[in-house]
């Protein structure tokens, strides 16, 4: 129960992001549906979902790509990405040990420490048109993450 | 049904979480890259990192538990689990009465077992499942090795009284009518060859001019058959009575709970005197225990009760076997019928002590849905108090439980 409350407590400051930036009631009710399902069966698609339709509605939203809205997103779909996958293996009436999410919350503070990292780096370039050499670089570290990623799965 | 199969099991295995990471992570970062929205690709990068981090646990974890005695008292019984986590980071366990999430450690964890009711049953199961790190890859849900146990029926001691005594035997508890070592006075007789000196009355030798003796009583041990009516379990409410239930050998307070329990208690102040017992299944003879006494005879008195109550079932006739002369027949019955009732008159009239203690809880309370409910129960009831009549006329003593 204690995963899903924080699944939930999660979904609900999404939500409240979402509205302090100009997010419409109809997307929000979307957002409200998807986020109970999430919580109800986390085992589910619901939380790809979630994260999906959160991540698209702020991206697409006017605005500086790296505002605080994005910015605050950046933990908090982790977050219900991580509190989904744990409640689909934990049942609801499970008593669930501190200890038990020790590593769980070690490993995200770690994580967010090198995203909000990167994105401190993406703030500091400058805008405007990228040069094709660094683009091409770019595109090459991002399939080099892939091919990693593809080959852990 | 495959892909279903695969997805469960001791091995491990992707878990949905792992393919949203992976779809997620790398379409958020690979849209962003196509896209030029840095936002997009910091919301997506750590999903992907959180894959990169989650290594895929590669041993056999497992969970044993010390098991614990097969045949037990009613009871709190304690034992520990046995927790092998090879590389992985959170076991789930299924304990008795509640779910634990765990770290995996090696610490074992400890169990509890309730005992409340007696009969067969399976008391501890312990289901599992381990998952990796960010449970992306688990282990299970594996169903656990299940541990039976036989918890026999518990003990009330109750009071001896007098009972009388066995054919045979020169020590025990009861009077015999034998002559025998007592301190009790049996009869004074004139001295005959072979008497013992020292048996010899003086003062009624002297007083009538010839030799007399006194003579003692011996001491005996009490012959009790318990015989237990497995034919019928009904309980109080007779709308109940055609209802199955499950998960217990009997019906909690019901005719047949009522007579095992009896039985054993019985069973047990009996055995401590020093009397013999012995168990007779009147529904199936094959069941019967021949007389013994001491705690080893208990043990299996015990064990036997629970093994005629969970193969209870109707039988067309009780059948009393042969019993010593002046065995005490101790008939455990909700005498529904009249077949144990003419069991105990027949007992009687060969001179036996037949005590019948009657198992039908009362009042019965009638089948409420029925039209004919209520004359049903006080036909029932009033069909009872005829046969209980009956065999009390005969000499038969009636014990309400």
């Amino acid at each position: 129960m204690v995963i899903r409350v924080a699944a939930a407590l999660t979904c609900l400051v999404i939500a409240l992001v979402l509205r302090a930036n100009g997010v419409g009631a109809i997307q929000l009710a979307i957002f409200a549906a998807l986020a109970v399902v999430t919580v109800l069966l986390p085992a589910s698609a619901a939380p790809a979902l979630v994260i999906a339709f959160a991540a698209v509605v702020m991206v697409f939203a006017d605005g500086h790509p790296l505002r605080l809205g994005v910015l605050l997103l950046i933990p908090l779909l982790h977050l219900v990405h991580i509190t989904s996958a744990l409640a689909a293996v934990v049942p609801v009436r499970a008593a669930v040990a501190v200890d038990a999410l020790k590593a769980p919350a070690r490993r995200f503070v770690i994580i967010q420490a090198i995203v909000l990292g990167l994105a401190a780096v993406a703030r500091l370039l400058p805008d405007g048109p990228t040069p094709a050499p660094v683009e091409v670089l770019g595109l090459g570290a991002c399939a080099v993450v892939l091919g990693i990623v593809a080959l852990r799965i | 049904m495959r892909a279903l199969a695969e997805s469960r099991g001791a091995h491990w295995h992707a878990t949905d979480a792992l393919i949203r990471a992976a779809l997620l992570g790398g379409g958020f970062v690979a849209a962003g890259a196509l896209l030029h929205h840095a936002g997009l690709v910091l919301l997506g990068t750590p999903l992907l990192l959180s894959l990169m981090f989650a290594r895929r646990p590669t041993g056999t974890p497992a969970v044993t538990v010390k098991p614990l005695p097969r045949t037990a008292e009613p009871g709190t019984a304690h034992t520990v689990a046995e927790v092998e986590p090879a590389d992985t980071e959170l076991v789930v366990v299924r304990l008795p009465g509640e779910t634990k999430a765990l770290a995996a450690t090696t610490e074992p964890i400890p169990v509890e077992v309730r005992r409340d009711a007696w009969g067969p049953g399976v008391d501890l199961r312990l289901d599992h499942l381990f998952a990796g790190p960010d449970a992306l890859h688990v282990y299970g849900p594996i169903v656990g090795v299940e541990h039976t146990r036989t918890v026999l029926p518990p003990l009330q001691y109750f009071p001896a009284g007098p009972l009388p005594p066995r054919a045979a035997g020169l020590v025990g508890a009861h009077r015999s009518p034998r002559p025998g070592d007592s301190t009790e006075l049996r009869d004074i007789r004139a001295f005959q060859p072979g008497d013992r000196l020292r048996r010899i009355d003086w003062r009624i030798s002297l007083r009538t001019g010839a030799l007399h003796v006194r003579e003692r009583h011996a001491e005996a041990d009490a012959e009790i058959v318990l015989a237990i009516d497995t034919r019928s379990d009904v309980e109080q409410d007779v709308g109940r009575w055609a209802a199955v239930t499950y998960g217990t050998t009997t019906r909690p307070g019901g005719s047949l709970d009522r007579a095992v329990r009896t039985a054993a208690s019985l069973a047990a102040s009996h055995l401590r005197q020093g009397d013999r017992v012995s168990l007779v299944d009147l529904g199936r003879p094959q069941l019967n225990v021949r007389s013994g006494v001491g705690r080893r005879h208990l043990l299996r008195l015990r064990n036997q009760l629970v093994v005629c109550a969970r193969s209870a079932g109707w039988a067309q006739r009780p059948f009393l076997p042969h019993v010593p002369y002046g065995s005490v027949i101790v008939l455990l019955s909700p005498f529904l019928d009249d077949a144990v009732s003419e069991i105990a008159i027949h007992a009687a009239r060969r001179g036996h002590l037949v005590l019948a203690v009657d198992t039908l809880p009362q009042p019965l309370k009638p089948d409420t849905e029925e039209p004919w409910g209520e004359p049903a129960a006080e036909l029932i009831a009033a069909e009872h108090r005829v046969r209980t009549k009956l065999m009390a006329r005969h000499g038969v003593v009636i014990t309400p439980w």
